[in-house]
């Protein structure tokens, strides 16, 4: 089972052998962050400079029944202590980051800092900011406060439940949604098998290295300043908001972010850093700690999916009727977006007519809950990926074939009736995942080998009625180097490096030609977010608009000046030549004083929009939701000592069509990172609250992987060459995670013979389960 | 009052170059780097379970975070930045660039000096013996496996560059000798 | 964020810093610092001083003389890893540094911190215990060494006066032909605290009947211990199937873990049945 799979070969596809895309070329930010010549958040410092703390509740659950800050005022050294009071109250708006179209906000608000009651242990109350970090520790503990506890609810079933704490009004519901499609009834009546599993997956931590921090100031124009790590420049309008100022007064200087995964996608350290500058009149600095940015910031959502399936005996479903509950946390953040993620890719890359989805989000008094990689993605693809597996152990069937009867095709419609119309490559994917497994490991007694696999996709790009643009700046200098202007945000991805390397194919320089300034909202055309797997899809494209620009301009130019028609033309090596005659051309440095003498525009300022949609009908759940989608797949085989209830993973191959590979080398390092987080998602990793006290307050007790801990994922790229991105490339950041964690909970599965319902897979939870098989057994010998 | 330790004056070699300071007996070496400007050493938890901040104290891998600084007194520290620069990377900083192995890049400065560390020992690692070196260095973008393979690549340019530097030795070695011979032979224009 | 304020002291010799430690019990020795920094900056330590003997060149070193092993409190685990003595004499102990931490800390943290400090998960304490490991503890006025299972009260106690500091680990050479076996089980595959540690130390006789028999857990229970029952269920017998499943009964009952991880039990079985069935396998001459 799942050994000896032979892919077919894969259908005929004509990419053009290119001059930069698609090769593994050395991004343009790599080396100086090797020498360590690239300055992070918290690697800046100005003269002058105050360094702040925020005071945060150290209970889940409170009336502040007295402040006393005066004590903390007073402390030499301490320059200002802000408090609710002192904001005004000011909200934040914490849904929507950077987007300018009209859709309905979901009124996802919080407030800057708690003024009558606290909701989760590190809920901000009050900022302090002083000479030295030592003087500001000082100051936190001279900080009074009188906390009347308050009853919580820990848990979102509860929390619906009449009677309980309310968080969020008027009944703890975040968020709902539902899908109708076809038939439910008469598709379970058509069922030879119906199954129905309930799976669960708990809190989990982004854990970058970096930890969320900057510098704020207010320069002589009496605009403030935000140097800080985010994957959204766009919050300047939310903090101008916040803090009563024209959205003109904020400027936001990302820097290369040390990590994000969605965590930094929310507002963390800047409006602090906002309010603090403007008190003060002097540059402040923030830098959480470690055990701040895990109480202070997002999390993945749990979620508890239930899944019921009516199956023919061939495997084909005939209606599928899934519940989600998601725990939205103390305050909404992006839970209503990423229940809908969930609601609407809950079904899996499969055909199903007969559905029924719903899904709700509850207010908790934990941790927030926001963006994580894949936003949804992956906790729906725990659903229905293992009840693909249970479905094919209930008939009796090989996994693989059981997706093959479902798998969709392009053409089909997803759950939400939207039509996939790119390549949709799970067979090929989980085909070749497998394949590169190679022969399966004998198990022994105590050593019980297993293998899972798991097909996904995961869309691209955002939700289409937030009518996304992105924005890109390309020009020529008059040396016949390349500048390159974009807001992007790089958060590690090689979100700077992809536009870099299509600028220089489309002008025809060599890569090292371009130089990119870019994360500044106030000189860089703003971009959107980097999140939603949507930057190489919308700024790739704005870019390619920008750069297909001025190659036509200087093309006519060239054409003209060497008497050709402009189709006879190639333009590399930094010039342009004729084709058939490669000694005539003319260099670019050349080319580009003639167009400047005559006024020819050597740059281009360019909007990509994604497509505009105006949402989903609340009663059925149905309508296009994304522009596209990524299909991939992941396999692995895992032992599992059901004596000590480790599990060791032995191999890893991931598979995904990316449409087309900007550069291969970071795909295949996206590949291999996602899964990774994957991997620990299902094996390690459990963000622990206990009636909302933090119990993994740090690294050493919440456990990421290390380089010791799994071997490598053999990643391999497809390219069907049908993406909506440039060049027909498709996204991957956050497709790259999804596959992992249910190729794991199916091999755990298979090796055990039991599942264990829940992530991750402990020991101690392995050996419940091999405790529960043994019982079992026991059971079936006493009956025969 | 934040009551003040009487400071204790200490001398610090970072990258060779020597810094005569106070500091207070509660600093901490990863911060004390951190403002002498040594920015290049991460800061990534403060409990040694990172790696970020990693530096090379009198010639071993430490987390300068379980470090106070009055213990480094009069020591010799590398920081990833006093390994190369943009116009002079060393080997291993080019490696991981080439290699793909560099995404976030805070992880990569630690990694470097754990590298640093294992190949000034063992030039010619196994796989296993580079996990190993880089078992304290946590990364969250790549997966672990580009690094893997941009040490190995340091590994293999290292040894080369060390190769041709022998073969130029022995070449100018050799040269000498036939100029010596032909000198002694009375010359015969051979040279 | 900053460690709480102290004042440092730093002795060039160890009889200067066995002074100052008398005349200020309640100074904090420092060596590798890897537990008492995070300690400090957690709050759960508030040394007024603390004196550095990271530098005192008589607490380092590893010398075999007249089969004993005497190893000095500042040894750094990765001195203990890489120590050719040490892989040869106790290959136990050489085992238990490889899965200590990580690369980084073992450059930092020494055998006498990870002693004094006793957490349940002391890694290096299985090992010498099965070592039958003693203690140095010197002071201004003496020393006297101390049997390191006395040493070991309860978690993050120790038999030590205020003004005593461990100085030295000593243990006889263990015969050529004992066998060492240590595993460590925890949630990662390392750089972790240990949820399990099983340390033996075997003796087998021509007629493949264990001798001599040396079992200690870690982890599972608040202090490391030797397992006293599953050491006599070993005594005298060959590593039958039946014999190794009932001394590793034996040593699961030998664990007491806390409440909510009587898991641990059931590992510590299957750990020392694997141990031990290795064990069979190199010795010979048994069905199992």
């Amino acid at each position: 089972m799942l050994e000896h799979v032979t892919p077919k070969p894969l259908p005929e596809v004509d990419l053009p052998e290119l001059n930069q895309v698609g090769k593994p070329l050395r991004r343009v930010d790599a080396l100086g962050k090797a020498v360590g010549a690239t300055v992070y958040a918290a690697d800046f410092s100005m003269p002058n400079m105050l360094h702040a703390k925020v005071f945060r509740s150290p209970v889940p659950s409170a009336r502040i029944a007295k402040l006393d800050v005066s004590e903390a005022r007073a402390l030499p050294g301490v320059a200002c202590v802000m408090t609710g009071k002192d904001t005004h109250g000011a909200k934040l708006n914490t849904d929507l980051p950077g987007q300018t179209g009209r859709a309905a906000r979901a009124g996802s608000d919080a407030p800057v800092l708690a003024t009558e009651v606290v909701r989760y242990v590190g809920d901000p109350i009050a900022l302090v900011a002083a000479e030295s970090l030592a003087i500001a520790e000082e100051a936190m503990r001279l900080i009074e406060i009188d906390l009347e506890e308050l009853p919580g609810v820990f848990d979102p079933e509860e929390a619906l439940q009449p009677g309980s704490p309310i968080l969020f009004e008027p009944d703890n519901v975040v968020a709902q949604y539902k899908v109708r499609k076809g038939d439910l009834e008469s598709g379970m009546a058509e069922a030879d098998v119906i199954v129905e599993n309930t799976f669960k997956m708990p809190f989990v931590e982004h854990a970058y290295v970096e930890p969320d921090g900057g510098v704020a100031w207010v320069d002589e124009q009496g605009v403030i300043n935000i140097r800080v790590c985010t994957q959204v420049i766009e919050h300047f309008r939310s903090i101008a908001r916040a803090l009563k100022v024209p959205q003109n007064k904020i400027r936001i200087r990302g820097t290369m972010v040390g990590g994000g995964f969605g965590s930094k996608e929310d507002i963390t350290v800047e409006i602090f850093l906002a309010f603090l500058a403007r008190e003060t009149g002097r540059p402040v600095k923030l830098v959480y700690t470690r055990e701040e940015a895990f109480a202070a910031t997002a999390k993945r959502h749990p979620f508890t999916i239930t899944h019921r399936t009516g199956v023919k005996k061939d495997g084909r479903i005939t209606a599928s009727e899934i519940k989600m509950i998601a725990d939205s946390g103390a305050y909404p953040y992006l839970t209503p977006y990423v229940l809908l993620y969930a609601t609407g890719m809950a079904a899996g890359p499969y055909r199903i007519d007969n559905l029924h989805v719903d899904s709700i989000a509850a207010a908790t008094n934990q941790s927030f809950t926001s963006a994580f990689r894949g936003f949804g993605g992956p906790q729906a693809a725990l659903g229905y990926e293992q009840q693909m597996d249970e479905i094919a152990k209930a008939l009796g069937l090989d996994p693989l074939d059981v997706r093959r009867v479902n798998y969709m095709k392009t053409g089909d419609s997803t759950s939400t009736g939207q039509v996939v119309r790119s390549a949709a490559w799970s067979e090929e994917c989980a085909t070749r995942a497998l394949h590169a497994l190679g022969d399966r490991t004998p198990s022994t007694n105590t050593r019980k080998i297993g293998r899972g696999m798991a097909s996904t996709f995961q869309s691209y790009g955002r939700i289409m009625w937030f009518h996304d643009t992105s924005c890109a700046w390309v020009g020529m200098e008059q040396d016949g180097t390349v500048v390159l202007r974009c807001g992007v945000p790089d958060i590690g991805a090689g979100q700077s490096n992809s536009i870099c390397q299509i600028t220089a194919e489309i002008l025809g320089v060599p890569l090292d030609c371009v130089a990119i300034y870019a994360t500044d909202s106030a000189v860089t055309p703003l971009a959107g977010t980097s999140t939603a797997t949507r930057q190489l899809y919308m700024s790739g494209n704005a870019v390619t608009m920008a750069a297909t620009a001025v190659r036509k301009r200087l093309v006519s130019r060239a054409a003209k000046q060497l008497g050709v028609a402009e189709t006879d033309l190639v333009v590399s090596d930094s010039r342009i030549a004729v084709r058939t005659s490669p000694d005539c051309f003319i260099a670019h440095k050349d080319l580009v004083k003639l167009c400047a003498a005559e006024g020819i525009a050597l740059s281009e300022l360019s909007q990509f929009n994604a497509p505009f949609t105006e949402g989903l009908d609340p009663e059925t759940g149905q309508g296009d939701i994304w522009p596209d989608f990524t299909f991939g797949a992941q396999a692995v085989e895992v032992a599992v000592d059901t004596e000590t209830g480790e599990i060791t993973l032995l191999k890893s191959a991931a598979c995904h069509d990316i449409g087309r590979a900007i550069n291969p080398a970071a795909v295949h390092g996206q590949i291999a990172g996602g899964s990774h987080q994957g991997l620990g998602y299902a094996l390690m990793e459990e963000f622990e609250l206990s009636e909302g006290y933090i119990k993994t307050p740090s690294l050493a007790e919440y456990l990421v992987p290390t380089v010791l801990d799994f071997p490598r994922t053999e990643t391999i790229i497809l390219e069907s060459g049908t993406g909506v991105g440039p060049f027909g490339s498709k996204g991957i950041g956050e497709p790259a995670l999804t596959p992992a964690a249910p190729a794991v909970a199916n091999a755990v599965a298979d090796a055990l013979g039991v599942r264990i319902n829940e992530l991750p897979f402990t020991p101690k939870r392995v050996l419940e389960a091999v405790e529960k098989t043994r019982a079992a057994r026991e059971h079936e010998d006493t009956e025969t | 009052m934040v009551p003040m330790a009487r400071s204790v004056r200490i001398t610090l070699n970072v990258n060779g170059r020597v810094h005569e300071i106070a500091v207070v007996p509660n600093a901490v070496l990863l911060h004390t780097l951190r403002e002498l400007g040594y920015t290049d050493v991460k800061n990534g938890c403060e409990i040694g379970e990172c790696g970020a901040c990693a530096v090379l104290l009198n010639g071993k891998s430490v987390n300068s975070c379980m470090v106070l600084t009055v213990q480094a007194d009069g020591a010799e520290i590398i920081t990833n930045a006093g390994l190369g620069t943009l116009d002079k990377p060393h080997v291993i900083q080019e490696a991981f660039a080439d290699a793909g192995a560099v995404q976030c890049g805070f992880c990569t400065p630690g990694m470097v000096i754990s590298t640093k560390a294992l190949l000034d020992k063992n030039d010619n690692p196994t796989e296993a013996e580079i996990r190993e070196a880089l078992s304290g260095n946590l990364c969250r973008c790549t997966g672990y496996g580009q690094i893997v393979e941009a040490v190995k690549l340091a590994a293999s340019r290292l040894a080369a560059a060390s190769s041709q530097r022998e073969d130029k030795r022995e070449a100018e070695a050799t040269n000498r000798l036939h100029v010596s011979d032909a000198m002694s032979k009375g010359g015969d224009g051979a040279c | 964020m900053t460690l709480p304020t102290f004042e440092v002291l730093r002795p060039k010799t160890l009889a200067e810093a066995l002074r100052w430690l008398a005349a200020q019990p309640d100074a904090f020795p420092i060596a590798g610092g890897t537990n008492l920094i995070p300690d400090a900056r957690a709050g759960k330590l508030d040394p007024n001083t603390v004196i550095d003997i990271s530098t005192l060149a008589e607490l380092r070193g590893i010398r075999v003389k007249d089969d004993q092993v005497r190893i000095g409190a500042c040894t750094t685990i990765a001195e203990l890893l890489s120590s050719k003595e040490i892989a040869a004499q106790a290959p136990v102990l050489h085992a238990s540094a490889k899965t200590f931490a990580n690369t980084l800390i073992r450059n930092r943290a020494t055998i006498g911190g990870n002693l004094v400090n006793n957490a349940p998960c002391a890694d290096t304490a299985p090992a010498l215990l099965v070592l039958d490991a003693e203690v140095e503890l010197s002071s201004e006025g003496g020393k006297r060494w101390l049997r390191l299972a006395d040493f070991l009260q309860a978690p993050f106690s120790v038999d030590k006066e205020d003004q005593e500091m461990l100085t030295a680990v000593r243990f006889g050479v263990p015969p050529a032909n004992r066998i060492g076996r240590f595993r460590k089980m925890g949630l990662r595959k390392i750089s972790c605290m240990a949820k399990v540690d099983v340390a033996m130390l075997l003796t087998f006789d021509d007629a493949h009947k264990c001798s001599d028999a040396r079992l200690s857990l870690g982890a599972a229970c608040p202090t490391a211990l030797r397992a006293a029952e599953a050491e006599t269920a070993l005594t005298g017998k060959e590593l039958s199937p039946d014999c190794i499943r009932t001394v590793a009964e034996a040593a699961a009952r030998a664990a007491v873990p806390r409440e909510g991880s009587e898991y641990k039990q059931q590992v510590v079985a299957g750990l020392v049945r694997q141990l031990l069935q290795e064990i069979a396998e190199e010795v010979g001459g048994t069905d199992g």
